[in-house]
């Protein structure tokens, strides 16, 4: 009994250890600027939106996505309308082309037919604009491989560094103001030792991008710091 | 009995060989060739708008019922996109939305014998797209230069509108063919949107509804030179950002 739970407990610890090591070095950064006061009433919700990109936003399709997935995970997780029902509802008022740019526009947006009533029906009282995306700023190393009959193998060693730098801005259409900002810089540096066979030791950036950010802007919606 | 035996093995043997032949053949051809996407009917979400009191009808060019555009990517592979009847689709569900009357006439019908505000004759000046391999990034992008001619209903042409679209879609999230698809659908939203926002700004179309109102209630008063566009300006601001 003893020796089979020592047994599992090496195994935990073995497996611990490995994710460890598998992982890169990360270091990460995240703020908040609180221009309103927040809050979601019974029945509201949020819904996530990339900035267009006529304005020259690149913010990926899966951070967007993995923001909305882990701001309504768990039991403190928020409302959250899929945005491409919000879009098509709201159709053509919140297409890359027409969404309003800033939150002055909000009254004009809210006089066009319908629009008003069709915000309310889908129960949004946030839009949260994200901006930003993951880039590669610097790498180095080498690394070869070769194959034959006898079988194959790499040597070498790689490194590159990744940044995912975010920004939600949240706006309150109840109030049609700006609520405040949530900024997230996440950094770190992956390697890719190789003796026969490569061992990939990867820094998620913008999974941990992510994960910060939805958590952050789920505090920031929910309590009302200025209270 | 043993002969049989080694013809039928023989037979297995060249059979064998003719599929792993084939099948090399289809992997050597896909990584030559190219892709082809096929655009299944897209629709667009019934626009939030309201209707223009206008009699409308619109005719499209054969183009319409079925565009192939096809793009060879230097030194690499050869992507087709067929976009069938889906500008026919966009137009006609775009259309009826923004007008309280709205129709389709056929290329043979004498518009003499319609009675109509406006005739709407949409058409496509240019398709363009890039794929990752041309851009470096991992996105699919689609430009499309749609051209409006509207005529009144004695037929003179009161503007001749060119409209640019553009799409843009990552293959990350869909796979590279519904990258293009959704990228294509997209450049084709871009346009019912700047279409909705600034038809009548660019055209005018509005103020035939005025004629057609001021001659069924008094010929008389209709004025001698209404302020038509015969030419639309090619950089109206948009009202993106409000």
């Amino acid at each position: 009994m003893n020796q089979a739970y020592n047994h599992n407990l090496s195994r935990a610890l073995l497996l611990v250890l490995s994710a460890w090591l598998l992982s890169g070095c990360v270091t990460s950064r995240i703020e908040n600027i609180r221009e309103g006061n927040t809050g979601l009433e019974e029945g509201e919700g949020i819904v996530i939106m990339a900035k267009s990109y006529h304005l020259g936003n690149e913010t990926e399709a899966k951070f967007i996505s993995c923001v909305g997935k882990s701001i309504g995970r768990g039991s403190s997780g928020l409302r959250v309308i899929p945005n491409n029902e919000f879009v098509d509802a709201l159709f053509p008022w919140f297409e890359p082309r027409t969404a309003p740019a800033e939150t002055k526009g909000l009254p004009t947006l809210m006089s066009r037919p319908g629009v008003a009533q069709k915000i309310k029906d889908q129960g949004v009282r946030y839009v949260v604009w994200l901006d930003g995306d993951t880039d590669k700023v610097a790498g180095g190393g080498s690394m070869s491989c070769a194959a034959g009959p006898g079988g194959g193998g790499c040597f070498g060693f790689a490194w590159w560094q990744n940044d995912s730098n975010y920004e939600a801005s949240v706006w309150d259409l109840s109030g049609l103001e700006d609520a405040g900002t949530v900024r997230t810089d996440v950094s770190g540096t992956s390697f890719l030792p190789a003796i026969v066979v490569p061992i990939p030791l990867l820094a998620r950036t913008q999974n941990k991008a992510c994960n910060a950010l939805a958590d952050q802007l789920r505090l920031f919606i929910v309590s009302d710091e200025s209270a | 009995m043993a002969r049989q035996s080694l013809r039928e093995n023989s037979a297995l043997k060249s059979n064998r060989l003719k599929f792993v032949l084939s099948v090399m053949t289809a992997m050597m051809a896909a990584g030559c060739g190219g892709s082809k996407v096929t655009l299944h009917n897209p629709t667009i979400p019934e626009p939030l708008i309201d209707q223009m009191p206008l009699i409308v009808a619109a005719r499209y060019p054969e183009v319409f019922d079925s565009f192939v555009h096809e793009e060879q990517v230097i030194g690499k592979e050869k992507w087709s996109i067929d976009l069938g009847r889906s500008n026919r689709m966009l137009f006609t569900q775009l259309f009826g939305s923004m007008f309280t009357d709205f129709s389709v006439v056929g290329a043979e019908d004498d518009a003499r014998d319609l009675t109509f505000d406006a005739l709407i004759e949409p058409s496509i000046d240019a398709f363009e797209f890039s794929v990752p391999s041309q851009s470096q990034t991992e996105e699919f992008a689609v430009w499309i230069r749609y051209r409006i001619k509207i005529f009144d209903k004695d037929g003179t042409q009161i503007a001749n509108w060119p409209i640019a679209a553009y799409g843009k879609s990552q293959s990350g999230s869909f796979g590279g063919d519904d990258a293009l698809k959704r990228a294509a659908v997209l450049a084709m939203r871009d346009a019912a949107a700047l279409i909705i926002l600034q038809m009548d700004k660019a055209t005018g179309i509005s103020k035939l509804s005025e004629a057609h109102a001021n001659q069924t209630a008094t010929p008389a008063e209709m004025p001698d030179e209404m302020t038509l566009r015969t030419t639309a300006a090619e950089d109206i601001p948009d009202e993106s950002g409000l």
